[in-house]
């Protein structure tokens, strides 16, 4: 068929042909890139070795900079340098007030629910930042797989905590489609870890991923069965990291060398390197001398493990809760794994030892571990290992509900419920003629909704006019594998389905995302139009090949003469659209064959299922 | 609805109450593994966006099947029995026997051993409610819906005892 011929010159229609993807690491002090080479997954350095690169992002009236050179200028530059950005993603202007204290940034308007940051270069928002972080990231990886020769990411997983809500997953994947990068799934920290063990090539049994960073605290606890990972519990804590092991360290020194209590910022920053260095030093020697102005003395690991055992006490109680909610007992702990460069502290390690009884898995380098799991799964995903039985199942974090009268949720999907996951709802209307109606959806474990995060309102419209309570309109929550919420909703007795105007409580609606990529153009018009026919192109040509592909396989078996020729006439017109390079019209066309093919796609759905049950019996799992 | 199958159809099993649960937890594998969007992340949106369907469909059945108050009621749903969730039973005896159950619940606290008086409790709760199970299982295959249901209605009561046992016990012994 003629049809096969749809790529551009130099690119090549093989499907063997091995495709390039990342996995991206978007930490709150620290972000890194892997990927998969000749088979084993390994961070992406630059010239200098280093594989990290500092969550930080500098703006000026010069231009923007990303990594250490940024943060090299918080200290003299602090209101336009953003550090730890991520702990506002997702976040609206009311929480910023509780987070803002920690961060010294001019707040100023907002975008669409989120907080907008006054910097030299403008207002900005947390998913513009984000996506300085990404792009730079993306380049390092296409510098590492493509070379001078240049080329685009077929695809990148990028890791959340587990215990993100909707509004922060959103957040993090419009970062990612304002940086030009095709999210092929967000991935759980915790879960990327485990990947990165291979454990999922283990036998049953339950995983511990505990993950102290520089100021945060996560414990997860994962259940494997045969080759699907499940997250069974969340806990942590958000203040609590290794600074605050430095922190107690240095005011340790300073009662030592005889220092009043009220220091000033430089002496602090003296104290805090030190401490820092006494507690990297003890990972490898018994005691180490520390001096502090004329003060000299010996700093050894049973004073550090006084020290840091309340700290380390906090993270095995959250464990504890962890393992409670998952409705496990410790002993049933079969693996430990430890991520974030504060596990490299010995004392951590012992103890975490201690109580789970058995030694963790600390042989990945911690502060790479999560981006090396993201790239082990990003290279399956993008199709390089088509036989691979690895399968990621994870579980919906906080429960989704709606508002009902008097200002009190109603849960329609339970936290820890597997996703994909979607559950329909009945809604009438109140008055004659009404044609539209607002639904809110929250997040939350919480009775009353202003005790819930507050996701997105939608409003329905195009609703029949009919008498009230006549209308009945069947409203689907569907959540994705990376668990973020769509919407649909019908009106049953007549048909129609109602138009959905989504307003999300903290973040970006469609056209917000067009305008952001507007404004980070310089040629912005010629290249959002050439942006969006490429897209529309690459979605036309997975369309073509996936259906003749479908065709090949089953099409005789299940399509009728006629129907055949008119998917074929569909095809040809889509072709053409392609070739002939009009965004608007490929849309059409897509759309049409898109409809079109629908039949056919739910009957091959139904031929898969018995082509999966074939060799299955009706009796065969009876007792 | 990706699919018009029931959820018994979908994996493959019949549609009775007892069911093999390592049978439906292999099934489950097998369907996700074939049908969870990750298997689709480089196709069209189209066919990610059924995979989702798919994915969903399989999960709220397996959530359905594996649960046995859900399996029970959705088995009466297929054999054309709506139970609306506010009915209660109408079997005085059973209910002047929740009620005992309940007010022993209530006294664990002060008996000279509760560890043991709690336990004891919740093995009879326990023997009730597979009892109920066994009951349904046989009513439903006889086609006697109505006695299936009203089966189903106090495996519903029994149920929530258990889990009152459990937060007893939580509130008793854990920390």
């Amino acid at each position: 068929m003629a049809l096969l011929q749809i790529s551009e010159p130099g690119q090549s229609p093989d499907p063997h042909q091995r495709k390039y993807a990342v996995g991206i690491d978007l930490g709150t002090t620290n972000s890194l890139v892997a990927t998969v080479r000749s088979g084993s997954a390994e961070a992406i350095a630059v010239e200098d070795g280093s594989v990290i690169l500092p969550s930080a992002v500098h703006y000026s009236r010069e231009g923007i900079t990303v990594g250490a050179e940024a943060r090299a200028r918080a200290a003299a530059d602090p209101y336009n340098t953003m550090l730890s950005i991520k702990r506002l993603m997702g976040r609206g202007v009311a929480d910023v007030k509780s987070l803002g204290e920690q961060l010294p940034y001019h707040f100023s308007g907002n975008d669409g629910g989120m907080p907008t940051i006054e910097t030299a270069a403008g207002p900005v928002n947390p998913v513009q930042v984000s996506a300085e972080i990404l792009k730079k990231l993306a380049q390092r990886g296409r510098d590492a797989l493509y070379g001078k020769a240049g080329g685009e990411l077929d695809g990148a997983v990028i890791t959340v905590p587990a215990y993100f809500d909707d509004a922060q997953r959103q957040a993090t994947k419009d970062a990612a489609k304002l940086a030009g990068l095709k999210v092929l799934r967000l991935l759980n920290e915790p879960t990327a870890a485990a990947v990165a063990y291979g454990l999922d090539r283990g036998e049953e049994g339950v995983i511990a991923v505990y993950d102290l960073g520089g100021g945060t605290f996560d414990i997860s606890i994962l259940r494997l069965s045969r080759g699907v990972f499940e997250v069974m519990a969340t806990g942590g804590d958000t203040a609590l990291g290794g600074d605050d092991f430095d922190r107690i360290i240095a005011a340790w020194i300073a009662e030592q060398a005889g220092l009043g209590s009220d220091l000033d910022a430089s002496t602090q920053r003296r104290l805090l390197d030190s401490a820092c260095a006494a507690k990297e030093a003890l990972a490898s020697v018994e005691r180490v001398e520390v001096r502090h102005g004329d003060w000299t003395g010996m700093f050894d690991r049973e004073t550090m493990a006084s020290l840091l055992d309340p700290l380390i006490d906090k993270t095995l109680r959250a464990c504890k809760r962890a393992l409670r909610d998952a409705d496990i007992a410790v002993d049933e702990v079969q693996e430990v794994v430890l991520v974030g460069g504060s596990t490299r502290t010995l004392r951590v390690r012992e103890r975490v030892e201690d109580y789970f009884g058995r030694a963790p898995h600390a042989e990945i380098d911690p502060d790479q571990v999560v981006a090396i799991g993201a790239a082990l799964q990003a290279d399956v995903l993008v199709g390089n290992k088509s036989d691979d039985d690895l399968l990621l199942l994870d579980v919906i974090p906080l429960s989704l509900g709606i508002e009902t009268m008097g200002g009190l949720t109603e849960k329609l999907i339970a936290r820890n419920t597997t996703i994909p996951v979607s559950k329909a709802q009945e809604f009438t209307t109140f008055k004659d003629g009404q044609t539209a109606m607002a639904i809110h959806v929250v997040q939350g474990e919480r009775e009353l909704v202003s005790d819930c995060r507050s996701l997105a309102r939608f409003e329905l419209r195009g609703i029949p006019a009919m008498v009230a309570g006549a209308a009945h309109i069947r409203v689907t929550f569907q959540v994705d594998a990376d668990g973020l919420l769509s919407v649909t909703a019908m009106e049953k007795s007549s048909g129609v389905s109602a138009d959905i105007v989504v307003k999300p409580s903290y973040g970006l609606e469609d056209k917000d995302i067009a305008r952001m990529l507007q404004e980070s153009y310089t040629h912005a018009a010629e290249d959002i139009a050439l942006r969006a026919l490429r897209e529309a192109q690459i979605e036309a040509e997975r369309a073509l090949e996936s259906l003749l592909v479908a065709l090949r396989e089953n099409g005789a078996e299940l399509l009728e003469e006629h129907e055949l020729s008119e998917l074929e006439h569909a095809m040809e017109a889509l072709r053409l659209a392609h070739n002939a390079g009009d965004a608007g019209e490929i849309r059409l066309r897509m759309e049409a064959l898109n409809k079109l093919s629908e039949p056919f796609a739910a009957r091959r759905m139904d031929a898969s299922i018995k082509r999966a049950m074939r060799g299955h019996s009706l009796n065969e799992f009876d007792k | 609805m990706a699919t018009n199958l029931t959820h018994f159809e979908l994996f493959g099993l019949k549609p009775v109450f007892e069911l093999d649960r390592n049978a439906l937890a292999a099934r489950y594998r097998e369907l996700q593994r074939e049908f969870h969007p990750d298997k689709y992340a480089s196709k069209s949106e189209r066919e990610q966006l059924l995979a989702i369907q798919m994915a969903a469909q399989i999960n709220e059945a397996h959530t359905v099947l594996r649960n046995p108050v859900q399996r029970a009621a959705y088995l009466l749903k297929l054999a054309g029995v709506e139970v609306p969730p506010e009915q209660t039973t109408a079997d005085t005896e059973f209910l002047m026997q929740q009620m005992l159950l309940r007010e022993r619940l209530e006294e664990v606290r002060e008996q000279p051993n509760p560890a043991a008086a709690l336990e004891e409790l919740a093995d009879e709760v326990d023997g009730l409610y597979r009892g109920e199970q066994r009951q349904f299982a046989e009513t439903y295959a006889a086609g006697k819906f109505s006695e299936a249901e009203d089966s189903l209605r106090k495996q519903q009561f029994l149920v929530k005892l258990q889990s009152q046992v459990e937060e007893l016990e939580a509130d008793l012994f854990g920390d």
